[in-house]
């Protein structure tokens, strides 16, 4: 299933822990209607770059699902951020 | 070293197997029709499949000015293998004027010669997969390490 929900956290010197729950449901709510509009000319470039475009698609799909559980953490001395998503 | 040579070398330091059976089974794990012998040698043992690759690097100043800094990279295998079948679809066009580019970079790969199954099976063998890199000079030092889990 692609992912609903990234959770950012931010820490700074001070020890203090800002977590943040984005929700990227809105992204791909925004982005269906641009992709449906779009798809035609997205078929055509598939077409012309002799690529299946339903192939094209599914991949697309399988890398969104693959992005759940994806963690990336950084720290610098006692500051620090980390995004993962759910 | 990879898990199955070591593991034919801990049957052999048990004695379970004699000098000459361990080199038959070390060169039969390291050819690459082997592909069968690991599969099962690794299902065999009951170690999961990994699921992630992580990317760890740790650097720390020597001189303390700039504080340690930690990053931790944790990727499901699934996008890398999403990734590699994503990059399976790019059009022969784009792969000549990438070989091109590498060319004149002196890198002296031919892109089209990779097949998906290929990437496929590149992906599959990252278990084994473990990098580890120090770095210590009188600024700072750093260590660096891949691997799955």
């Amino acid at each position: 299933m692609i992912p609903f929900v990234a959770v950012v956290s931010l820490r700074n010197q001070e020890s203090r822990t800002f977590r943040v729950w984005v929700p990227i449901f809105l992204i791909w709510l925004l982005l269906l209607p641009l992709a449906i509009l779009l798809s035609p000319f997205i078929f055509i470039a598939c077409l012309v770059c002799r690529v299946n475009p339903f192939r094209g698609v599914a991949v697309i799909w399988q890398i969104l699902n693959a992005l759940a559980d994806t963690n990336i953490e950084v720290e610098h001395r006692s500051a620090g951020m980390s995004f993962h998503v759910l | 070293m990879n898990e199955h040579r070591r593991q034919i070398l801990q049957m052999l330091s048990e004695g379970k197997i004699s000098a000459d059976e361990a080199e038959r089974l070390i060169a039969a794990a390291e050819a690459p029709s082997a592909t069968g012998f690991a599969d099962q040698s690794f299902s065999s043992t009951g170690k999961s499949r990994p699921r992630y690759l992580r990317v760890v690097v740790d650097s720390e100043d020597n001189n303390g000015c700039e504080g340690p800094t930690k990053v931790n990279v944790r990727v499901p295998m699934q996008l890398l293998r999403a990734g590699v079948r994503l990059a399976g679809l790019l059009p022969a066009q784009a792969l000549r004027r990438a070989n091109i580019a590498m060319q004149q970079q002196g890198i002296p790969i031919d892109l089209t010669q990779i097949k998906p199954e290929n990437l496929e099976e590149l992906v599959e063998h990252l278990n084994d997969l473990t990098v580890d890199v120090d770095q210590k000079d009188a600024g700072a030092k750093v260590k660096v390490r891949v691997f799955c889990e």
